[in-house]
């Protein structure tokens, strides 16, 4: 017995080194930062005369986009030790390394009449090698903020392995005038508040506008008639045609199938409310449910195979998920407070709500089986969130006390941070966020 | 030529001569050998203890003082070793044995004779003598009492107080000694101070007073000797054992470790010290704190496993970072994998502060980056 344990302690004494020594350095780390990514952005080379100022403002667009999301911060150009003056010049990395830099973007910008053309290279700095290949875009010049924002959503997809949302707009209610006499109309904006654009006049009431999955039709609920039907918007030319939907009172918050062939929509009829699902090409119907309780704000997982909705069949009004065809549906939501308006992520890992709890408004996320809730916002009356192409940002409406009080949007990225304003003239609210733009 | 009458005479006078030696001799031994009653008389020395006790000590203390004194010169010139001798001279004042019997008294008589004063502390130590039930266990202390308390009422005279008092501090060292020695017995060297000291007590009975303690000691070593013979011998036995086995054991173990690990060469020598902990987690450290994590995006949700080599100077060789493995899909992967990349290229600046000895045990790195505890919940 001694003999065994003595010789396994000689051979563990002498086959640890042994290992040790054949073996690399193993560690784990398991705790990072979290901080934003630092990125240059020289202003890009006008390789043209004509291109100086475009290329000056396409400069600064990417970097306002980028800085935008919260998950990068610029190294202002006081800083730069190193200007790039030519976009094939090799670059000198050791100058930005030390000025913390990680990306670096470099670009050119060409103007030939009306004509645009951008052409970017993006940098991983510390590695000094290129991230991706050099791409190039070319438009309008009326058309240079969507190069702009083109070039800042290849930068972000390639960073962070995420698509962009920067080249996307948003529809939304637009408000004017006193709550107890409020103007409504349709409009629609990039997603930064630029380039807005009104579909309708104020002559009706609209609400919950909804793009379509490729951005070329809005559904909203008009009043037009006096009761709320839903109409099929145009968004190119502005025409519209008014959805025929199951008989009933009343139909509202219309959403889009995944393949934009679909709506479903809510249907008041005597005093109960269910969802419904009509084709589009053909106007058939299909009631998807039949409980005597309000079901309502139905939205499709990215898959469409499931619906979440919002209902009170409980008694109080909750959260529910139930096959796209109908059938038994399954709570999710179980905290405190009311749930409503549910969204589904574009990358159908979560489920955004509103919340009303305590006499206040949230905006919140949840896992597709209720669970980690995590609330983002909270104020008076926060509403009708709608996510960014990407999944990663929610857009929400936001109303202040009192009477005179107005409605503005805001954006939240999932984790709670880079709450912030969209800059807008005038009131706002119920946005529905477009996909990408080709 | 001599006639009848010279040879008659010369056997008369070898015959007178003989009778003279041999009577001579004869009749002086046998008187010598009768100090046999001295044990006689020391059944009577209780008696005479008693009487000693009761009868008034200054008359035949005073007379016993002077008859020690003589003991104690004559002592000197020859040491212990006329001990046998020692039996010769009390013989003739027979007296003497009965002095000696009072060995009781002896030690208050001292006291007495040297320092009066010091005589009150002393009674106290009469206590020992009570030693009696000492006298129980075996006659032997009697005898080597009487053989101490000669030679010790010689030397100590000069500090017998202090003598005493010293004697009874010895007695608790001796005792914590035996101790001692029984637990160095259990060493291999412990029987040899045990030895010692048991010869030192031999010889110590004639130098101190220390005498009259030991033998009370002695019942006790008696015992640890045989636990020591007992314990070297089985030593002895394991011992040769030990060295004989292990020695091919740490061949075998070492033929096995080096069998084990493949190649035990020369370079699992040179890799020097592992790195310690703390070497490890200051590496840890310089390399998370440039680990830029988004908990909310998908790639914060992969794990990844990088590798890469460093120079001396702890600088990543060539900036290469490799891939090695992933449990996220291709995008999430890339994503996840740059953010690594970034991490350590980015700390590095001058190159990662590592124990430059150490080269061999950092040189080629794999790092595991695990977001799980990042991630948004």
């Amino acid at each position: 017995m001694m003999k065994r344990l003595l010789t396994l302690l000689v051979a563990l004494m002498l086959a640890g080194p042994v290992l040790a020594q054949n073996g690399p350095l193993r560690l784990r780390i398991t705790d990072g930062v979290i901080e934003p990514i630092t990125f240059a952005v020289p202003s890009f080379e006008a390789e043209s005369p004509q291109a100086q100022q475009v290329a000056a403002d396409l400069s600064r667009l990417v970097v306002q986009d980028l800085a935008g999301t919260g998950l990068f911060r610029e190294v202002p150009a006081t800083a730069f030790i190193s200007q790039v003056s030519s976009f094939a010049q090799p670059v000198a990395f050791a100058d930005w390394r030390a000025i913390n830099a990680q990306a670096l973007i470099v670009g050119a910008v060409t103007v030939s009449g009306n004509q645009l053309v951008v052409r970017f290279r993006l940098y991983d700095v510390f590695s000094g090698q290129e991230l991706g290949e050099g791409l190039q875009f070319a438009g309008t010049t009326a058309g240079w903020r969507r190069m702009g924002h083109k070039v800042a959503d290849a930068v972000y997809s390639r960073i962070t392995g995420e698509g962009g949302y920067f080249d996307s707009r948003v529809v939304f209610v637009s408000e004017a005038g006193p709550k107890d006499n409020r103007q409504k109309r349709l409009a629609v904006m990039d997603y930064d508040g630029a380039n807005l654009q009104f579909l309708t006049d104020s002559s009706t009431i609209v609400l919950a506008p909804r793009f379509s999955p490729n951005g070329d039709r809005v559904l909203y609920t008009s009043y037009e008639s006096g009761f709320p039907r839903i109409n099929v918007l145009n968004v190119a030319n502005v025409g519209r045609q008014q959805l025929t939907t199951a008989p009933g009172e009343m139909a509202f918050s219309p959403r889009f199938s995944r393949d934009g062939r679909q709506v479903t929509y809510s249907l008041s009829n005597g005093g109960n409310t269910d969802i419904y699902r009509t084709d589009l090409s053909s106007g058939q119907h299909v009631r998807l449910t039949s409980a005597p309780s309000i079901e309502t704000a139905p939205s499709l997982s990215p898959d469409g195979s499931q619906i979440v909705f919002e209902s009170d069949r409980s008694g109080s009004q909750q959260l529910y998920i139930m096959s796209a065809n109908g059938g038994e549906a399954r709570r999710i939501s179980f905290g405190e407070g009311r749930y409503g308006t549910p969204v589904w992520s574009p990358r159908g890992d979560l489920v955004a709500f509103t919340k009303q709890n305590a006499g206040r408004f949230h905006i919140g996320v949840m896992r597709t089986d209720g669970s980690e809730e995590r609330l983002l916002t909270s104020s008076f009356l926060d509403e009708g969130p709608t996510w960014s192409p990407n999944g990663r940002v929610i857009m929400f409406s936001r109303e202040t006390q009192g009477a005179g009080g107005t409605s503005s949007m805001y954006s939240v990225d999932i984790s709670g941070r880079n709450l912030k304003a969209v800059p807008i003239q005038g009131g706002a609210s119920d946005p529905s966020w477009g996909p990408l733009q080709p | 030529m001599q006639t009848p009458g010279t040879y008659i005479s010369a056997i008369g006078h070898v015959g007178l001569i003989g009778w003279l030696i041999l009577g001579w001799g004869f009749s002086a031994e046998p008187l010598r050998i009768e100090t046999m009653d001295v044990s006689v008389v020391t059944g009577e020395e209780f008696e005479a203890m008693l009487q000693a006790a009761r009868t008034p000590e200054p008359g035949e203390a005073e007379p016993d003082a002077p008859v020690v004194p003589e003991f104690d010169e004559t002592p000197p010139p020859a040491p212990t070793e006329e001990e046998p001798n020692a039996p010769a001279p009390p013989p003739e004042p027979v007296e003497p044995p009965e002095e000696e019997v009072p060995p009781p008294p002896p030690p208050p008589a001292p006291p007495v004779a040297d320092v009066t004063d010091v005589a009150p502390d002393e009674p106290v130590v009469p206590a020992p003598p009570p030693p009696s039930p000492d006298v129980e266990i075996s006659q032997r202390p009697t005898p080597r009492q009487a053989d101490t308390v000669a030679s010790t009422i010689s030397e100590p005279p000069p500090p017998d107080a202090q003598v005493d008092d010293v004697v009874r501090d010895e007695v608790v060292p001796d005792d914590s000694a035996e101790v001692e020695v029984v637990e160095d017995e259990q060493e291999p060297t412990a029987p040899e101070d045990t030895t010692d000291q048991i010869v030192i007590e031999d010889e110590a009975p004639s130098g101190v007073v220390e005498t009259s303690m030991r033998p009370q000691v002695r019942p006790s070593r008696p015992t640890p000797p045989a636990p020591e013979v007992d314990e070297p011998e089985a030593e002895t036995v394991e011992t040769p054992a030990e060295p004989e086995t292990p020695e091919p054991d740490v061949d075998d173990a070492v033929a096995a470790a080096l069998a084990a690990a493949g190649a035990g060469e020369a370079p699992a020598v040179q890799a020097g010290p592992p790195m310690t902990g703390s070497e490890r987690d200051s590496f840890r450290v310089s390399v998370n704190r440039c680990w830029n994590v988004d908990p909310g995006s998908v790639a914060a949700r992969v794990t990844v496993e990088v590798g890469f080599s460093l120079d001396r100077s702890g600088r990543v060789e060539g900036n290469e970072v490799r891939l090695i493995s992933s449990d996220g899909d291709q995008s999430a992967t890339n994503t996840a994998f740059e953010a690594a990349r970034r991490a350590i290229l980015r700390c590095q600046s001058g190159g990662y502060q590592l124990p430059a000895d150490k080269y061999d045990q950092w040189k080629d790195v794999v790092i595991t980056f695990d977001p799980s505890g990042m991630r948004l919940r």
